[in-house]
């Protein structure tokens, strides 16, 4: 079963997006903040980590780069998520080390080729 | 009193009494108050303009030590500081400011002037002229105070717009996806009804996001932060996808819609994103407006002013525009008339934007209309457009100055025929190596353009769709890789060969990764089929070596790669592949930079070091997006390597012939039987 992590502190946008996914097939971990989004990608190893950037406690970008920086964590891939359509954020998101980006309002068939692709990559495994 | 009446008295002959009057007339024709001291600060005159702007008279002020006057009001401690300490140091002192509350007239602001003068053999005088600036710093103050408040609010408006939008974003996420989670629901549970409702929700929700981003969009033009993203792109194609999105919206209103478009209108080069949604808000509108009629959108290449220009129209045989209507079209939150909102809707922002988009591209957008007849819109864009670079194109070779606007269309199903075929783009920051390389081509028979830098290099490389380019990996307005991506996302340069350089240890010049394509990683099989086009195997299955250290990047793709009918090998590092090379040559080498034991760099140097391997393509694999920081250390990795196998000129001609040969006669099979070792 492939795990998906999302670290959204929106509610509802946790919901929609965890509901969606569980239909397609995968299995949800979620997380509020970027601190227990990096215990969570801890204690449950997922596939692929979804990151809203905009989190109270830690931001997407620090915890995605304490990810990145972590030697057990780093190979799990990352989408950022975020509501700012700008070329900065986007940037942003990738100097972090996310490995994939897209924006809100998620539209589901774009990201899930963006998951299908970074996970068809790497989760050959 | 006697040493005063000492410095007072001059010989009253009637000539110095004139000049005395005299000088009295000019001194109380100045408007601004003059005051002449004696070395005792004692008051020995004033003019008109001191005695009516401080409300004392002649006789209150004559004689008088200056602080005293006007009941001490002038006992002033920075006049003190002025008259004592600074004014005995210089014999001119200008603009000290004094500030200071007079009882009877007010605070003033007064800028002193002083000058010592010596008339004729008598004691030294002090002129001391006192400007008032009070209204002026007032204004001044205002005018700062108006100035800040302005910025605050502007800072306040962007920061709420940024805010509006985040807030507006949100729900607005929840009202998309939850109507779209409930249309996949009511799909599953068998419940068609609500799909149509459900439909409308989320489609007003889209159009609703669709005018925050225009706002947003407008707001970005204001505050010049709006930035072109220019790229090649054909225009038929898009066209064809315009005309797609806005079928359904066309015939709504019983109208047909009708293309004409030439299939040889070729490529043209501009921000995609913004004469798609230009060329949309014009259909859109025709549509909006124009009942059971006709909608045509017409484009075409014209030659103007010197260059090429690709003119789109789009006209309706709807309700039209008075002349009124048409000056007021293109200024943002107005539309024809304010009825026009309430019956069409819409925010009025589509033709500001679009104009807006127009101009930032170096074209515009115009409209000729008959009110009751329709109306048309035209949006002429330069086929080309460069990037904005300071200075004019700089072409060393010959002096001749390429027409900006010099694109060469390429040949229907031929993108990148490369316009003059020996015609090398030569990309390095440094004076003295573009120089060098020019020298060494120019003599192999190949036309020279150089370009500065990446920025520059790219915009000369649109212009002039080079045979190949040599490419230097570090140069500081934008790196090698970032260039080279750039390269290879453009769809009429992707086909260009690139053969990336970079320096050893000055002077002598390192040479390397003979790269002659580009894929990110995971590669997209869209991409790679293109890329295979290229290499055709004419003996299918052809050998093809995947050098990689991932096993499973490696067999994704090696199943696309069989897929298209190659034998493929695998290696997974340098110096595997250089064995299995050994073993058999391949046709096509499918590279990863970032490896173990032998990396892509140190490989592709290898590789380029053997005459008989030197010609076989090599497709680069880079992680998807390279962040700056893995730049730099892949660039870092590029110089560290070279320090190793520095390779000469005649190596780097040699990778330039080899390409261009190979481009051109096809790889024929025998090619690849002589060099088998």
């Amino acid at each position: 079963m492939t795990t998906i992590l999302i670290v959204e502190d929106n509610e509802m946008n946790r919901d929609m997006l965890s509901r969606r996914l569980a239909r397609r097939g995968y299995e949800v971990v979620i997380a509020v903040d970027g601190e227990t989004g990096i215990e969570a990608a801890r204690t449950s190893a997922p596939d692929l980590i979804l990151m809203d950037m905009s989190l109270p406690v830690m931001d997407g970008w620090e915890a995605t780069r304490r990810m990145k920086a972590d030697e057990t964590l780093r190979g799990i891939p990352v989408i950022a998520l975020t509501a700012h359509a700008m070329a900065r954020d986007r940037d942003k998101a990738l100097e972090a080390g996310c490995d994939d980006y897209d924006t809100k309002p998620i539209e589901l068939p774009r990201l899930l080729a963006k998951i299908e692709t970074l996970l068809a990559a790497g989760g050959a495994s | 009193m006697s040493e005063q009446s000492e410095a007072a008295v001059l010989p009253a002959t009637p000539v110095v009494a004139e000049l005395q009057n005299f000088a009295q007339d000019v001194f109380d024709t100045v408007r601004e108050p003059l005051l002449v001291l004696d070395a005792a600060l004692r008051v020995r005159t004033a003019n008109r303009a001191f005695y009516q702007t401080f409300l004392v008279s002649p006789d209150e002020t004559e004689n008088q030590l200056v602080y005293e006057l006007g009941n001490g009001q002038w006992d002033i401690p920075d006049l003190r500081t002025l008259l004592e300490d600074i004014v005995p140091m210089s014999s001119v002192f200008n603009d000290f400011q004094l500030e200071h509350d007079f009882p009877g007239i007010g605070r003033r602001v007064m800028l002193l002037n002083a000058r010592k003068v010596r008339p004729g053999s008598h004691a030294e005088l002090l002129v001391l002229a006192m400007e008032d600036v009070t209204e002026r710093r007032r204004a001044e103050g205002e005018v700062a105070k108006a100035k800040e408040a302005a910025e605050a609010a502007n800072r306040t408006k962007s920061l709420f717009l940024a805010n509006m939008s985040h807030e507006l974003r949100t729900p607005l996420n929840a009202i998309v996806g939850y109507s779209e989670m409930l249309q996949e629901e009511a799909a599953e549970r068998g419940l068609p009804d609500f799909n149509a409702d459900l439909q409308k929700i989320s489609t007003a929700g889209k159009h609703l996001l669709g005018l925050i981003n225009d706002i947003l969009d407008l707001s970005k033009i204001e505050a010049g932060k709006m930035e072109l993203r220019l790229e090649s792109f054909d225009v038929a194609s898009l066209i064809a996808e315009v005309a797609s999105t806005i079928e359904m919206q066309v015939a709504k209103n019983g109208n047909t819609l009708e293309i004409v478009c030439g299939a040889d209108i070729g490529v043209m080069r501009g921000d995609l994103g913004k004469v798609r949604q230009g060329l949309f808000n014009l259909v859109s509108n025709a549509a909006k407006f124009t009942h059971d009629g006709q909608v045509r959108v017409e484009a075409e290449r014209q030659a103007m002013d010197g260059g090429d220009w690709i003119v789109f129209r789009v006209s309706d045989t709807g309700i039209g525009l008075s002349a009124t209507q048409v000056v007021r079209l293109f200024q943002p939150f107005t539309q024809a008339d304010a009825s026009t909102t309430r019956k069409f809707g819409g925010t009025g922002l589509g033709l500001a934007l679009t104009r807006r988009f127009c101009q930032m591209m170096s074209g515009d957008v115009t409209v000729h209309s008959v009110p009751g007849e329709g109306s048309v819109f035209t949006i002429k864009l330069p086929a080309t457009l460069s990037e904005p670079a300071a200075e004019p194109p700089e072409l060393v070779d010959d002096g001749r100055r390429m027409p900006v606007a010099a694109f060469i269309p390429p040949a229907p199903g031929d993108m990148a025929m490369p316009a003059p075929h020996t015609c090398v783009l030569v990309i390095d920051d440094d004076p003295l190596q573009r120089d060098l390389m020019q020298r060494h081509l120019r003599k192999e028979g190949y036309t020279v353009r150089t370009a500065d830098g990446g920025v520059e290099g790219l915009r000369l490389a649109g212009q002039l769709l080079p045979a190949a380019i040599t490419l230097d990996v570090m140069m500081p307005d934008m790196d090698g890789w970032s260039v080279l991506a750039a390269l290879k996302s453009d769809l009429a340069l992707r086909e260009v060969p690139v053969i990336m350089l970079t320096m050893v240890d000055d002077p002598v010049r390192g040479f390397t990764l003979g790269a002659s394509d580009y894929a990110t990683k995971p590669v997209d099989r869209r991409r790679l089929s293109q890329i295979l086009k290229k290499y055709t195997c004419i003996d299918p299955p052809c050998p093809v070596l995947v050098v990689d250290d991932d096993p499973s990047a490696r067999s994704l793709t090696r199943s696309m790669l069989e897929r298209e009918g190659w034998a493929v090998s695998e290696a997974g590092n340098g110096l595997e592949a250089l064995e299995s090379m050994e073993r058999e040559r391949p046709r096509l080498i499918f590279l990863d930079l970032m490896m173990p034991e032998m990396d892509g760099f140190a490989f592709a140097a290898e590789v380029g070091r053997h005459p008989e391997w030197r010609s076989i393509p090599i497709v680069v694999l880079t992680a998807q997006d390279i962040t700056s920081e893995d730049r730099s250390r892949l660039n870092g990795h590029v110089e560290t390597i070279l320090r190793k196998h520095g390779d000469s000129e005649e190596s780097m001609l040699a990778h330039v012939r080899d390409l261009l040969a190979g481009s051109h006669a096809a790889r024929v099979p025998e090619h690849v039987e002589n060099s088998a070792p």
